[in-house]
């Protein structure tokens, strides 16, 4: 198998960053920052300017913040807290976790139509409204919550730039979408008053376990770059989406775009009609590109991208690309002749 | 009635032996498309829409598409 030359995929190297300060931080975060030693000293004043950073950030208040060792952790958190008594909604295309925390309460699933595009229920005081401010697969934006009643708990864990609505009472991040290092969440609560702590716990401490220091700092330290070349690189993003996009309808042909033409321009997703999903990941990858797909064929639980499927689009043959700020116009080149290639060549057999 | 018998196949070939079946059947025919796979209907509905045919879920594992 060949050297991968371009990452296209969900997750990726750690950002350089980040990279270059995390063995640092591990050397200075092996104390209990909780302990009154000179050592713990430094590490909770180091935490507590992670925490200010993620603050500003994020845009949400620093005592709001409380650090995951397990990201996964805060869809149970965010679904379970709030009052039992209500309803709780969810969009059809939300991520699987977020359907795998809910337990014990009335569950409406939202449909989408086929730009992923639903209608935010008025909901009532006790009812809650979970959200994903981007689609992790699609990049679809969520429609404005603001005038939703009851607790909104925003799932914002595929893109550290989604709008928060002001409305909002919990809301979680995952380390991995600004190339953070993995195994860190960041789980945010609005306001303690309405909310109770859904995991066994004998203090006051929404995570009793915490996560790694080192992690918190060099993952404070990614955002901050990731941010800044977020913004930096929106408009060649965008330009490089509105090229795959012209590139795969013109030149490739029988493709089904799931991505709405308004989605994050980091994020697409489109299908090729009479192509095998496994094949085409599996040959790009020896060509050098490393690319992500939803459809059945290489999902771990051998079920085509619910997503997808609540879209109505087309599940096989499906491919999902990430664009970063360094993705250069040469790897998408490369990219889209490679796929053109082997869509033709899938196809030949028809 | 002319019938695809895609019976034990995984995605997308239902769908490519569809497609193949449609190429060698004459405008207004009515094929019928047998698969156990789970994807087939929301890939049928999904093909439909792309190529322009009209097609309907009889059971589980039987579907019509109008060529």
């Amino acid at each position: 198998m060949g050297s991968v030359t371009a990452i296209f995929t969900a997750e990726n190297r750690i950002h350089p960053a980040a990279e270059a300060i995390l063995q640092e931080a591990i050397s200075q975060g092996w104390s209990d920052p909780t302990k009154l030693h000179h050592s713990s000293r430094r590490l909770a004043q180091l935490l507590s300017e992670a925490q200010a950073s993620f603050s500003r950030s994020l845009q949400i208040p620093a005592e709001s913040i409380h650090f995951l060792g397990e990201p996964t952790l805060g869809f149970h958190l965010g679904a379970n807290g709030f009052a039992s008594s209500g309803e709780t909604y969810l969009p059809a295309t939300s991520r699987q976790e977020a359907f795998a925390a809910i337990s014990s309460r009335q569950t409406q699933t939202l449909p989408v139509d086929i730009q992923g595009e639903w209608a935010v229920p008025a909901g009532e005081r006790e009812d809650l409204l979970i959200i994903q401010t981007v689609n992790l697969e699609t990049g679809a934006i969520c429609p404005d919550a603001s005038h939703f009643q009851g607790d909104l708990f925003v799932d914002s864990t595929s893109d550290p730039l989604g709008k928060i609505p002001k409305n909002w009472s919990a809301a979680l991040w995952d380390s991995v979408s600004w190339q953070g290092p993995r195994g860190l969440g960041i789980f945010a609560l609005k306001d303690h008053t309405r909310w109770t702590n859904p995991l066994p716990h004998n203090d006051h401490r929404v995570v009793p376990g915490g996560a790694n220091p080192a992690l918190v700092i060099a993952s404070a330290v990614a955002l901050e770059a990731s941010i800044a070349e977020r913004r930096t690189s929106q408009d060649k993003l965008q330009e490089f989406n509105s090229y795959i996009r012209s590139y795969i309808t013109s030149e490739i042909g029988d493709v089904d775009i799931a991505s709405p033409i308004n989605a994050a321009p980091h994020l697409l997703s489109f299908s090729f009609l009479y192509v095998q999903a496994e094949q085409l990941v599996d040959d790009m990858e020896k060509r050098g590109f490393s690319i992500d797909s939803g459809s059945a064929c290489i999902s771990a639980n051998i079920e085509a991208s619910h997503v997808l499927a609540a879209m109505g689009r087309l599940t096989h043959g499906n491919i999902r690309l990430r664009l970063y700020p360094s993705t250069t116009r040469e790897d998408i080149e490369g990219l889209l002749i490679n796929l053109k290639d082997l869509v033709e060549d899938q196809r030949r057999s028809l | 009635m002319k019938v695809v018998d895609a019976r034990g196949k995984l995605c997308p070939q239902p769908i490519i032996d569809l497609a193949v079946e449609v190429r060698n059947s004459n405008s207004g025919e009515i094929l019928q498309l047998l698969s156990d796979d789970p994807a087939t209907w929301a890939d049928l509905q999904a093909w439909s829409r792309m190529t322009g045919h009209l097609s309907r879920q009889v059971n589980s594992a039987t579907f019509e598409v109008e060529v």
